[in-house]
């Protein structure tokens, strides 16, 4: 390993070796090296080749918006190699390549791009008609970076976190640790995010800074009020606060990637600038690299970017690179400066002392060399002069572009601003600031005084400062260097080559000179247009030189520049990282374990689980049996509960329930239904008072969660005094149901149950064992039943005690299906399942349960059931039964003549009717019982199953059985 | 075979005068806008007709929507529409001379219960019934189709099974803007972008006159198609009060990736679908969110979710990466089936809004139909099922079963 080892900027640990494989050869480098140093410091040129023309690509930037080195690391495509930390033994590998993308088969793509213009997919392979499906199959194998198998399984462990914090400061750089230490200065609590493992930013690979960067890192790390979070890149930026981020964990953490979401009081943006790609022929070559770089590279890495370079370049910042380059030993041929003048003469000096020329008002026209770079033109701005150089490295830079990303995406404007060549950031969201490099500031002093001046006004958004510190901190800032100005957009006078504006989608400047005469005059159509910001690394490379160029050549009807949106994620994020550890936000009941260890199938129905059946028979015939002969025991804990009181609360049930709430008693059940506007049946369940205007009531599983905004919602402006307290998780349900079902119970209970004391729809509370519960006598399964709510706690103790008198009686569990068998033979419906969206209370023939005298104001969908109560042509629910008990229709299929005339709901073979019976919803005019109607199940086009309509219920028609 | 094309020379569309006086104005320049447009010029010869659009063609749902096409819905007043729709991607393609890109890749939505397996049955006997090809398949068969997915019990939401319809697919969203703007101008249609409809002047009952911040348009035939914000116009500019929640609805891609997905992917149960577009990116999307709101702005939770769901689907995903997540406006009506109708209360202001999240896979049809409506005055059999007064009457279309979601009050 070949590294300046000696210099005192390093970040790698040079005698800690890192050994990956890449194309099969073992690769050694240093701890502290990403991928894309460790191959470059071992002879790696060619990184991988581009998506369109297969040019070869190689290290380009280092700061992570361009795609150049995206690898497949491990089987994970798509890594990032310039910004992924290399560990020892990573298998990685080019990608779109066959081999070695020094020499690539497909190379010959390049020579294709004449007839392969901006758009050119739009207007070609469409003609004929039958070349179309062809030609897919070739674009899909062509488009697309990186390859992942459909097996691929994600190793590593991924987690999340939700912080809090009084300052949350992005950006690690000089100005964000200044604001930082003012926030914490104001005694706040500081969260600090930085994307590269280390602080320091702009400071941190500059001879004459990085010891200042270091020792504003020290004070940052060791103070107590802040939390510092490196390798955490941020990726959005949402309303009020909300910033999201990931963070890479360094290899001894106890994750590989966590995800962060972070509300903060106030926010400050410190996230400095990327380079600006310099625009000239090829100027995306292998050997062609940005300013910092080459810079970082040697400063960071101690790899010596190249032997013989020219620079490129429009600011300052290019001069002081070439100047560290030339003094650790590289040979720097000359320097082109796009500035006529205004250079830092010091700098310009010292160029001269070292005898490298340096031509003002000159640019770089041309690359040239096969794969990599093998020689430069440079050229005078004005084309008059130019001049060829053979060289292995051009440095090139067009000057900076800021960083806006975490203010845009929670919706700060951004203006084009003449001075910096910036889109600044304007009309930032409440709370947030931004502050260094980013707003123009280049002078070390103004950066961190700009810093400090956004910390000092974050913490005034915490009342943490007042305004006079503001005003010292502006007075400090305003006192030193302002913002610097940038650099002129040029494009050297090119006649010949490929001039990229964006490397990921090899868009060139022709490409948006062909987008813009078709007609795209906006920089987001001819984004769109051309693909330019859209691939992989999004608007990195062409963020700002796309606008800059249609805006600032003249062909946009635009007076001044419009960027193009910057989306959310700002780098793009892993979905297991976004995933986190992907927790099932589900719940049991009380009775999960014992039922899945007594063979029940669970689940999901909505967010619960819960025993479709026991055992291997998906129809559940034995347990369906046994309710109609013994007794059977049914969780039904997931129910909506709540208890509803207050002054108001007849009230408040009155507008919801169809029923009138009056006739709620207290020793007996009123069964109801909630309907929307439109009069739909959207819930029923029962109601019980339990005290004077205090009640209970229960809904379906699926609108529990809903039930109490329902009723909140429709009573908001009515200013009544009730409360409700869902109950759905504090309580228990057992289902007992069976003939046995009171022969079991009376065993346990200290109750008189005798049908009498204890009659069909009524309520009791009494004790099982000492346990209490709240008793009903429903008959949803159309069988004696007792439906027993108590706390959840006492749940599994009640169930056993139950289990345990039953057991003489032959009880055992029903899970789902036997229930839908069951409740549908006795023709109770399922809202949901016997309704659909669009069905009102009528339509179900519960038109009964509508209390007509209560005021139409008064309850929501009124209006609507007076309107709908004898509508023509709606959909009625009817029983069916099959022609040929052995033919059940399947649930949803349809009932058909010339047109669709309705659904099947629900129809099962029913063992204890000996026939197929189910419930469906069709059109009136079918509805009247002995109606014939034939059933597509939408299997054979041609078959049709014949049924017919027959009165409900199926089952013990008189309800005897529920009333014993 | 390859020859340089010469169409990048000229304009696709043309810039046009803007005038006093148009025989219709079509407010939108989105997909449905333009459809009219061109179905307008095409069909029935008129073509003195200007398409105003506030900020640039193809801005709102139409450059935002996931592109996907299909003709699987669940009523018979839809089915066909959007079987017409289907067989119009390649006749567009072909008469507008620009290539639409429609992929036709079918789509796969699984079934994670019986009662989603339910759904799935009346859905695909319904496509039969009207000759679409679908079909009710196993979980092995979604494994075959599908390799990514995972069909074990390991998952929240294990597969029950699927329904697989053939004929649907991808298609390219902004290629349809594009070359429905290119084939209406080339007929002699004014597309006036970064212009912004002021006010509907009426009189006696009856459209005279659109206001614009460009100046006043005589005309006496009006479309609202303007989407997302067609609803607050017909309020702002009528008075008229549309059924019509608005809701943000999220989308996002992933970084590009070598063929994966074969079919359009979706599930209920997860609230998420995927796709593989021709760039080779993910595209994948959901639920809209859960309140109103006119912002496009997008959320922490969403793409999180999406995260969660899609690796919960097909775990070889947690290995790519997002790259862009954007927001839409949904306009959804209580029957999340659209609003198409004309001239009442106001005779020439036409509605053609509410498609929710369906605007893209029936936007040329439906401009076949109401470019119909437009020309004749008569409504259309097909779209009479989608008149505004099924409201009144509480006569909501099927489109959905279950309840939807989507109004404060959930």
């Amino acid at each position: 390993m070949n590294r300046l080892n000696h210099l005192d900027t390093l970040k790698i640990r040079p005698d800690e070796s890192v050994t990956i494989e890449y194309l099969g050869k073992p690769f050694q480098g240093a701890a502290g090296d990403t991928i894309a140093t460790l191959l470059y410091g071992g002879g790696v040129r060619i990184f991988g080749r581009s998506l369109k023309y297969h040019r070869p690509r190689g290290l380009y930037s280092l700061n992570g918006e361009c795609s150049n080195t995206l690898m497949a690391v491990d089987g994970e495509p798509n890594v990032r190699g310039e910004t992924t930390e290399a560990r020892n033994g990573m298998v990685v590998e080019p990608q779109n390549v066959k081999g070695d993308p020094a020499r690539d088969l497909m190379g010959f793509m390049d020579k294709l791009s004449p007839v392969l213009p901006a758009g050119f997919y739009y207007k070609m392979f469409h003609k004929p008609a039958s070349l179309w499906p062809k030609a897919i199959k070739g674009i899909r194998k062509a488009a697309g970076l990186g390859k992942i198998s459909p097996h691929f399984t994600m190793k590593g462990s991924f987690d999340e976190i939700y912080l809090n914090a009084d300052v949350c400061v992005i950006g690690g750089g000089p100005a964000g640790m200044a604001a930082a230490l003012a926030a914490s200065q104001a005694g706040l609590r500081v969260i600090l995010l930085e994307s590269r493992p280390w602080l320091g930013g702009f400071f941190d690979y500059r001879p004459g800074l990085y010891d200042r960067g270091r020792s504003l890192a020290d004070r940052v790390e060791t103070d107590p009020n802040i939390r510092v979070f490196t390798r955490t890149s941020v990726i959005g930026s949402y309303t009020d606060n909300l910033i999201t981020a990931f963070c890479r964990g360094d290899g001894s953490d106890a994750f590989d990637e966590r995800y962060l979401e972070i509300r903060a009081k106030s926010v400050v943006t410190s996230t400095g600038c990327i380079e600006r790609p310099l625009l000239f022929a090829h100027n995306e070559r292998p050997g062609v690299m940005q300013i910092s770089c080459a810079h970082r590279l040697i400063r960071t890495w101690g790899i010596l970017p190249g032997t013989s370079a020219v620079f490129s370049i429009g600011d300052d910042l290019g001069l002081e690179a070439a100047l560290d380059l030339a003094d650790l030993g590289m040979e720097i041929q000359c320097v082109a400066d796009v500035r006529e003048d205004g250079q830092n003469e010091a700098l310009a000096d010292r160029l001269a002392e070292k005898g490298i020329p340096l031509f003002r008002g000159w640019v770089a026209a041309a690359s040239d060399g096969d794969p990599k770079v093998k020689r430069v033109s440079l050229t005078a701005i004005n084309g008059v002069r130019s001049r060829e150089f053979e060289c292995d490295l051009i440095v090139a830079g067009a000057g900076q572009t800021p960083v806006t990303g975490p203010l845009t995406l929670a919706g700060a404007k951004q203006r084009f601003d003449r001075r910096t060549g910036f889109f600044l950031p304007v009309d930032l969201p409440r709370k947030m600031h931004a502050a260094g490099r980013m707003l123009g500031y280049i002078d070390p002093d103004a950066i961190e005084a700009s810093g400090d001046l956004a910390g000092v006004k974050a913490a005034a958004d915490c009342n943490g400062a007042d305004d006079s510190k503001i005003r010292e901190a502006e007075e400090r800032l305003g006192d030193l260097q302002g913002p610097a100005r940038g650099t002129k957009f040029i494009i050297g006078p090119v006649k010949t080559g490929k001039t990229f504006i964006c490397f990921d989608e090899d868009t060139t400047v022709k490409n948006v000179d062909q987008a813009i005469a078709g007609g795209f005059d906006v920089p987001e159509l001819i984004k769109r247009f051309t693909a330019a910001g859209t691939g992989p690394g999004q608007g990195g490379i062409p963020g700002h030189n796309l606008p800059l160029y249609v805006g600032l050549t003249g062909q946009s009807p635009d007076l001044d520049p419009r960027p193009t949106t910057v989306r959310p994620p700002l780098t793009p994020t892993l979905i297991a990282a976004y995933a986190g550890s992907n927790h099932d936000m589900s719940k049991r009941t009380p009775m999960h374990e014992e039922q899945v260890k007594a063979g029940g199938r669970m689940e999901r129905v909505g967010v619960w689980h819960r025993a479709r059946r026991f055992g291997d028979d998906a129809a559940a015939a034995a347990e369906i049996e046994n309710v109609r002969n013994n007794v059977g025991i049914l969780d039904a804990s997931t129910l909506g509960k709540f208890r509803i009181f207050g002054p108001d609360v007849l009230k408040a049930l009155d507008r919801v329930y169809v029923g009138s709430m009056s006739r709620v008693k207290s020793d007996r059940m009123l069964y109801s239904a909630m309907c929307n506007e439109d009069g739909c049946i959207i819930d029923d369940g029962v109601l019980v008072k339990r005290g004077e205007n205090d009640y209970y009531f229960t809904t379906s599983t699926g609108r529990a969660g809903s039930s109490a905004e329902w009723i909140r919602y429709h009573t908001r402006y009515e200013n009544w005094d009730f409360h409700i307290v869902n109950l759905t998780d504090a309580f228990g349900v057992i289902n007992l149901a069976g003939p046995n079902a009171r022969k079991t119970l009376e065993k346990v209970a200290d109750a008189d149950l005798s049908n009498d004391a204890f009659p069909f729809m009524g309520y009791r509370e009494f004790s099982i064992k000492e346990i209490p519960v709240r008793a009903m006598r429903l008959g949803f399964v159309g069988e004696l039943s007792f439906e027993l709510h108590v706390a959840s706690s006492w749940m599994p103790a009640l169930w056993k005690i139950i289990e345990e008198a039953g057991a003489e009686f032959g009880i055992r569990h029903f899970g789902l299906e036997a229930q839908n068998v069951l409740r549908m033979e006795k023709g109770h419906l399922i809202i949901g399942s016997e309704s659909e969206q669009r069905t009102t209370l009528h339509d179900v023939g519960l038109g009964f349960l509508w209390h007509k005298e209560k005021r139409e104001a008064d309850t929501v969908g009124a209006a609507a059931l007076r309107h709908t109560e004898n509508q023509e042509g709606r959909l009625k629910l009817v029983g069916i039964e099959a022609q040929d008990p052995q033919q059940t229709p399947r649930d949803g299929s349809i009932i058909v003549d010339e047109k669709i005339r309705g659904y099947v709901a629900t129809a099962r073979y029913s063992r204890t009717l000996e026939k197929s019976v189910g419930m469906a919803l069709v059109e009136s005019e079918l509805a009247d019982i002995g109606t014939q109607l034939e059933i597509f199940e939408g299997e054979k086009d041609d078959e049709r199953l014949a049924a017919t309509v027959v009165p409900m219920p199926f089952y013990d028609p008189e309800g005897r059985r529920l009333r014993m | 075979m390859l020859k340089k094309p010469s169409a990048t020379a000229k304009p696709l569309w043309k810039k046009a005068p803007f005038k006093s006086s148009y025989d219709a104005v079509i407010i939108g320049g989105g997909l449905h806008g333009l459809a009219t447009a061109y179905f307008l010029a095409r069909d029935h010869g008129m073509t003195n007709i200007a398409v105003i659009e506030k900020r640039y063609i193809g801005f709102g749902g139409a450059g935002r929507n996931t592109a996907i096409v299909r003709a699987n819905q669940r009523t018979q007043e839809n089915v066909p529409l959007y079987k017409e729709a289907l067989e119009l991607w390649p006749v567009l393609t072909r008469e507008l001379d620009f290539n639409l890109m429609f992929y036709n890749c079918g789509n796969l939505n699984l079934a994670h219960s019986d009662a989603a397996l339910k759904a799935m049955r009346t859905n695909v006997a319904t496509a039969r019934f009207h000759g679409v090809q679908s079909r009710v398949v196993d979980p092995k068969e979604c494994k075959e189709l599908v390799p990514a997915l995972d069909i074990s019990e390991r998952p929240r939401y294990p597969i029950f099974g699927g329904m697989y319809h053939p004929p649907g697919g991808i298609v390219r969203h902004d290629a349809v803007v594009w070359g429905l703007a290119k084939g209406a101008t080339a007929k002699g249609i004014h597309i006036h972008q970064g212009t912004e409809v002021t006010g509907i002047g009426v009189s006696n009952g009856k459209v005279v006159s659109v206001e614009t911040d460009k100046g006043k348009i005589a005309t006496n035939r009006v479309l609202n198609a303007a989407g997302g914000y067609s609803a607050a116009l017909s309020w702002n500019l009528l008075g008229m009060k549309l059924p019509i929640s608005v809701l943000t609805i999220q989308a996002m891609v992933t970084q590009p990736l070598k063929p994966l997905l074969h079919h359009v992917v979706s599930s209920g149960a997860y609230h998420c679908y995927a796709n593989q577009t021709l760039k080779g990116e993910i595209a994948t999307g959901s639920h809209m969110d859960p309140w109103p709101n006119y912002t496009t702005q997008t959320t922490a939770r969403y793409i999180k979710h999406q995260a969660e769901a899609l690796i919960e689907m097909m775990p070889c995903l947690s290995g790519i990466k997002f790259m862009r997540t954007w927001g839409g406006l949904a306009d959804m009506t209580p029957d999340m089936a659209p609003i198409m109708d004309g001239n009442h209360p106001h005779e020439g202001y036409y509605l053609d809004c509410g498609w929710g999240y369906f605007g893209f896979k029936s936007s040329t049809v439906t401009g076949k139909y109401m470019a119909q409506y437009m020309a004749t005055g008569q409504c259309p059999e097909i779209l009479a099922p989608f008149a505004l007064r099924r409201f009144q009457e509480h006569r909501l279309m099927g489109e959905t079963a279950a309840l939807v979601n989507y109004t404060p009050d959930n």
